[in-house]
């Protein structure tokens, strides 16, 4: 494996070693090693930046994050993509900027969800993109040393319904909790253990009295005696829980011993009762088997450590895209995505107080936020700001493991000290103050926004886009079941002064191949068109024709009761056919309450040249 | 692990060295795989194989079997459950790797020839489609099984041939007409769109403006009959230096480089609204992206003519591009169209993936699927069928395990180091096949990679040989001409597959018939006892996640007698069937059920036998109808429990069409009744299978009298 790797990094450093910066590779095998060491890194830095790849991102045009959509829409486009497709590589970026010196410690983890554990868990199946397959595969991504040796995980969901090993190994002689009365039975079990462990411990200390070696192995047979490592052991069987705990009960008194629970692999449970030499030997002893408690919890947990860690570290987390990247965290680390944003933010906010997102600090910066592209952000910030940041990597490059993926997330760990430098936020932050923001940061972090409604503040910056206004939910209108290969400006061009509601201004832009979308721009227009379709009144004119052809619309809660339902087609347009038909009793009361207004964005619909 | 992926990658990388030698050990010869690079040259090679061969062997390798663990096959899914459950693993995964052996007989040697290839294969995107993205699923479990076996991934990924199945050929040509015509229009209405364009931003206009007046200049350097030379060129320089000054089919033009679609298209604009003898046109570059260019003509009808040109052009590559994105389909073409004996082994998941991927979407019920099968493939033998069947075959198995590694060592593999005990089978002579890789012929290969399609055909194939020669089928007379698969000893098995080999149940080509193993085989039958009467089965979901298939019995037993159930099937945790002795108890069950969950804090009912199973209050029950429903949804859900909630399945309160189940006698009715239609089945499907109809007309008989009543 690395022989092949080895390649790999030569071409590529020698193609690109301008971006390229060493970032640490961590598989399975170099994952617990790992551990310690980001742990250290994390807590000693400022931010941590994390970077995703999954292995898609929407199955059709229309299910992408859209600028038609609301907060709500966008949320569960996202929730869809993190239940469907699965994490591959996780890059975390602890850094910290210091006498405007961006310090970056770069890790890179490969995941595969294997089953370490159980079956079916992390997860059972999962969707791939052939095409996000396909550039992962173009960017160098090594399938096989993610599918031989990812690190796998387990949420922390999964984590407590699987109840894996979760009943300690260690019996601290807890006291019988059932307050009912010992029985005979109980009186009799206890005063036996007690008598044979007596015995035993007194057989043990007088070790140095010769036996033969026969009689010896057959007391051991018979005793059941077996070494716990380099400790006499006893092992005593029991049937039941209770059993357990008299055991622990009865065996108080006695000092030196520890008490172990047996796996009950065949069935059988025992208790195994472990004799130590002294006070400070037992203590080594317990420490030892919680020291392996706790490593058998991390190989159930795996990589969920990592962002445990960034949990409790409260460090603010930077991201490019929050939505995305925090919908998937959620989903694979968490729990299960609840149903709506509210909850969903709610959910995050406790585990992850600060979330910044970069996207979100451009728009800030008045960008807006189709630079998906993190280096041509850069190197536009770059050409327009004279904003130099130095980039020091602390990680010492090793051959063996430094390879060339992972390198977005410094990328994003960049792109946020520019803008931040950009946006004259200082980001130097003392050191008792490490969990606090600054006050700067502290406005624009956890906003999970796909389309706010803020007014563009300084417009010469757009250069890319016309102007783009807001626009109420309540004059959109969803149109489709139109000839196959039509294009906005047909579909305009039709509309166009066909009738009085098309004789003031009026956009229509397309949503997928299947479906566009009409804007009004004077209020109360698209309730009267949605009149005039329903009605099935009929026009002499082209338009007329359309309707008669199967031209069909419906209004923006339509496109939100298809978003919140599981039916997702590959068409919009079937979708939209299916929520009409299925009910039209919702009415239009809950829209009002929520906010109903979308930024309108000339540019930012989907250009059907480039799909 | 680590150790055995490297000595592979090795094997991999000194594989060309290694070819090179004279003498290479027959034991560690590769077999031929196959990708992207070399795909049209093994196709070519295949092409000859195939023609000449007497049987292809074939072996497919997936992302994984099912979408959710409810969604594997049971013992108790009737036949049409067990062709969804196929169909929706085959709709769900992708193939990563196809394995097609061609065997030859060869009367010189007496021995079969074979050559095994292996063929990458990668749903790849190759031409815009309608938009929504190539998506598959992966079976985390079986990813890690193909990487146990050491399955390369990248090779799969980066190397792999994609695909275009029929249906998915046929819709882009079809789009692609569509668009054509539309552009025909176009030209019709001509400008139309100049007007609704307008200049609303500065910079655009600035631009505009300057466009106009560099491409005047050029045109006005053109006409004044000098090379447009360098002197020339100042004001395009200002331009970033983007143009370029080529020809296109004799025609000087002016090709344009690096500007933003915007930009372009207020190119176009400029160059429609004030020159009307330069046309603004796309062609195809060296590589597949296009080329803008400005070309001059000499009139508005040679503008027409040029735009004309450039049109098809443009057309006839799009369609080279459709043709080229075919693919591997070309193998699954040249199978079908040779018409040769097909060989897999437990292969109708194979042949439904066959038929998914490189045909066309599957069709809603089995008969359908297996008559548009027998369309492309006229003879299909499993062996998995022949070994089960087949007296002798069977009796050499000896009740071991028919998994085809198995079967390979049992029948082709001279027994290892005879130990003492000489069972016969030693001396027994055996089939000669020969290997043949890159035209290098070894007479004793064995490349031991175990679930690689390939090597996997290649033992289908060895097996399906012996098998035939077990059988005393004289390969001999297999001149040049001859059919395999028209030997009568032979023609029995041809044709018959198991729909699934959890329950046995074998399906007929030909007829679509299906059925339990009636072959002839006693040793076959006998393997699946049990037997399902599905309208006495009641399915009850959202059960207590520690309640076990033993602790339901009992408490069956308890409310309704012992014997009142003759088994308890769990699915998985949350879901479970019971099958009634009496078609009466169903209702019975479910009349009960509802009053017990009606009023639940009812002293009757906490100490009811039935609290047990019910007492979380939201179980519900169904009948198996229900679950036919559950499985013909594209949604999978882990837990069936899940699924069906999401479904809005709610269960039934009562029976609705308990009529159905007539007197006792029906459920006695023999092994030929599998399936029994209930009403709503029978309101779905018109098409009633002809032997069907006695049954049908006694169920609406029936149906009348309970109506009447």
């Amino acid at each position: 494996m690395y022989f092949r790797r080895y390649f790999c990094s030569l071409t590529a450093a020698g193609h690109r070693r301008h971006y390229q910066r060493p970032v640490k590779q961590v598989i399975k095998s170099n994952f617990p090693e790992t551990l310690s060491e980001i742990k250290e890194s994390i807590f000693s830095s400022d931010f941590v930046a994390v970077s995703l790849q999954e292995t898609g991102s929407y199955s059709a045009p229309w299910q992408k994050c859209l600028p038609i959509d609301t907060d709500e829409t966008a949320y569960l486009k996202a929730k869809r993509a993190a239940e469907r497709f699965q994490i591959l590589q996780f890059s975390v970026c602890p850094f910290s900027v210091k006498a405007s010196k961006l310090i970056a410690n770069p890790y890179n983890f490969q995941l595969f969800p294997r089953h370490e554990v159980k079956v079916g868990m992390p997860s059972y199946s999962f969707s791939c993109q052939s095409s996000s397959l396909a550039s992962m595969a173009q960017e160098g991504f090594d399938f096989n040393a993610c599918i031989y040796n990812g690190i796998s995980y387990m949420s922390r969901a999964q984590e407590s319904a699987a109840t894996v090993q979760t009943r300690s190994v260690l019996l601290n002689g807890g006291s019988l909790q059932s307050t009912s009365a010992l029985s005979v039975a109980d009186v009799i079990f206890s005063e036996r253990i007690k008598t044979r462990v007596k015995n035993w411990i007194n057989g043990c200390n007088n070790q140095h009295k010769t036996e033969d070696y026969l009689i010896s192995s057959l007391r051991k047979l018979v005793e059941r005696c077996e070494n716990y490592g380099s400790r006499p052991s006893l092992i005593i069987d029991v049937c039941s829980e209770r059993q357990v705990q008299l055991t622990s009960e009865a065996l108080k008194e006695f000092v030196n011993i520890v008490l172990v629970r047996r796996p009950a692999k065949t069935g059988v449970e025992a208790v195994q009762v472990v004799l130590t030499s002294s006070e400070e030997d037992k203590n080594l002893l317990v420490k030892e088997i919680q020291d392996l408690e706790e490593e058998q919890k991390r190989l159930v947990s795996g990589f969920r450590e990592v962002i445990d860690l960034i949990s409790t570290s409260q460090r603010p987390v930077v991201v490019h895209n929050s939505l995305k990247d925090f919908a998937f965290i959620h989903e694979k680390f968490l729990a299960p995505l609840p149903p709506t944003t509210n909850e969903f933010s709610s959910s995050l906010l406790s585990v992850f107080p600060h979330i910044l997102d970069v996207n979100h600090l451009m728009k800030e910066l008045g960008l807006f936020d189709q630079m998906n592209n993190l280096s041509s952000a850069i190197s536009y910030l770059d050409s327009r700001f004279s904003a130099s940041i130095d980039m020091e990597v602390s990680y010492e490059e090793k051959t063996d493991c430094v390879d060339v993926h992972g390198h977005s997330v410094t990328k994003v760990c960049q792109l946020f000290v520019k803008l931040c430098s950009i946006l004259k936020i200082s980001l130097e932050i003392p050191e008792e103050g490490r969990t606090q923001l600054p006050a700067l940061l502290q406005c624009s972090s956890n906003m999970f926004c796909s389309s706010d409604v803020r007014d563009p503040c300084n417009d010469d910056v757009r250069i890319w886009t016309s102007k783009s206004r807001t626009v109420s939910l309540r004059n959109l209108v969803f149109l489709w079941g139109f000839r196959r290969g039509m294009s906005a400006q047909d579909l305009k061009d039709v509309l166009c002064n066909s009738h009085d509601v098309f004789s003031e201004e009026f956009d229509v832009k397309m949503v997928d191949r299947t479906c566009a979308i009409v804007v009004f721009w004077t209020p109360g227009f698209s309730k009267s068109f949605l009149g005039i379709i329903d009605s099935g009144e009929v026009f002499s004119n082209k338009l007329g024709n359309m309707i008669f052809e199967g031209l069909k619309a419906a209004d923006y809660e339509t496109y939100r009761r298809v978003c919140k339902s599981d039916f997702w087609k590959p068409d919009l347009a079937e979708c939209l056919a299916q929520a009409t038909d299925e009910t039209k009793v919702f009415s239009g009361a809950k829209m009002q309450q929520e906010k109903s207004v979308i930024c309108w964005n000339n540019d930012e619909m989907i250009n059907l040249d480039e799909l | 692990m680590r150790n055995t992926y490297m000595v592979r990658v090795l094997t991999r990388a000194l594989q060309p060295v290694r070819s090179l030698c004279s003498a290479p050990s027959a034991a560690d010869v590769e077999l031929k795989n196959v990708t992207k690079a070399n795909f049209e040259p093994a196709l070519a090679e295949l092409r000859r194989h195939v023609r000449e061969a007497d049987f292809v062997a074939i072996d497919l390798e997936m992302t994984g079997i099912t979408s959710a663990p409810w969604r594997e096959i049971f013992e108790f899914d009737r036949p049409d459950i067990q062709y969804l459950k196929v169909k929706d693993s085959a709709h769900k995964f992708a193939v990563v790797q196809f394995g097609v052996c061609p065997f030859r007989w060869d009367q010189h040697s007496t021995s079969f020839v074979a050559h095994p290839h292996n063929f990458y294969v990668f749903p790849r995107q190759e031409i815009a489609g309608d938009g929504s993205s190539y998506e598959f699923l992966c079976q985390t479990s079986s990813l890690e099984f193909l990487a146990k076996y050491q399955f390369d991934f990248n090779t799969c990924i980066n190397e792999g041939i994609s695909y275009l199945s029929r249906s998915q050929e046929e819709e882009a040509l079809k789009c692609l007409d569509s668009i054509h015509k539309d552009e025909i229009l176009d030209v019709s209405s001509n400008l139309r769109n100049v007007s609704d364009t307008q200049l609303v931003r500065m910079a655009d206009i600035l631009f505009a403006e300057r466009m106009k007046n560099a491409v005047g200049e050029w045109r006005a350097g053109l006409l004044q009959g000098g090379s447009w030379g360098p002197e020339s060129q100042g004001s395009l320089n200002d331009v970033n230096q983007k143009f370029q000054t080529t020809f296109f089919q004799t025609r000087p033009a002016l090709a344009v480089n690096g500007l933003t679609s915007r930009q372009l298209k207020l190119i176009k604009l400029v160059t429609e609204k004030h020159f009307s003898d330069l046309a603004y046109v796309h062609v195809a570059g060296e590589s597949s992206s296009r080329l803008p260019l400005i070309v001059y003509t000499d009139s508005a009808k040679d503008r027409d003519v040029l735009k004309g040109e450039v049109k098809a052009c443009q057309r006839k590559a799009a369609e080279i591009s459709i043709k080229s994105a075919i693919g591997f389909r070309h193998v699954i073409d040249l199978l079908s169209s040779e018409r040769k004996l097909i060989v897999g082994h437990n292969c109708f998941l194979d042949l439904a993936h066959v038929y998914s991927k490189f045909i066309g979407p599957l069709p809603s019920t089995a008969e359908e699927f297996v008559s548009a099968v027998q369309t492309y493939f006229p003879s299909i033998v499993d062996t998995k069928v022949l070994l089960n069947s087949d007296d002798v075959l069977s009796h050499i198995m000896n009740k071991s395990s028919t998994s085809l590694s198995n079967a390979f060592n049992l029948l082709c593999l001279p027994p290892v180091a005879p130990t003492g005990t000489n069972n016969g089978s030693a001396d027994i002579p055996r089939v000669k096949v020969d290997v043949q890789v890159d035209d290098q012929r070894f007479s004793n290969w064995n490349s031991g990679a175990k679930h690689e399609a390939g090597y996997d055909a290649f033992m289908t194939g060895c097996v399906f040989s012996e098998a035939c020669f077990r059988l005393g089928i004289d390969f001999n007379p297999l001149a040049p001409g001859s059919i395999l698969q028209h030997n009568e000893k032979l023609e029995k098995y041809i044709n018959y597959l198991y729909l699934s080999w959890a329950n046995g149940d074998i399906i007929d080509l030909k007829t679509g018939k299906c059925g339990p193993d009636t072959l002839g085989s006693a040793i076959g039958r006998r393997r699946w006892l049990a037997k399902f009467t599905f309208s006495n089965m009641i399915l009850l979901w959202r059960l207590p996640t520690k309640l076990k298939a033993k602790d339901i019995r009992e408490c069956f037993y308890k409310a309704f007698g012992s014997g009142s159930i003759t088994s308890v099937h769990q699915m998985d945790e949350t879901a479970a069937f019971v099958q009634f002795s009496r078609a009466e108890l169903v209702s019975d069950f479910l009349e009960l059920k509802d009053r017990l969950d009606r009023d639940n804090n009812n002293p009757m009912s906490v100490v009811h036998p039935l609290s047990r199973i019910l007492e979380t209050g939201c179980v519900r029950a169904a009948t198996y109808e229900t679950y036919k429903e559950v499985c013909l949804s594209p949604l999978s859900e882990l837990l069936f429990a899940d699924q069906a909630e999401r479904l809005g399945m709610k269960g039934e309160a009562r029976l609705v069409q308990s009529s159905v189940d007539v007197d006792g006698e029906d459920s006695h009715e023999g092994e030929g009744e599998i399936t029994m239609p209930t009403f709503r089945e029978l309101q779905q499907s018109s098409a009633s299978v002809t032997t069907r109809n006695f049954q049908t007309d006694r169920i609406m008989d029936s149906l009348c009298r309970s109506a009447a009543q």
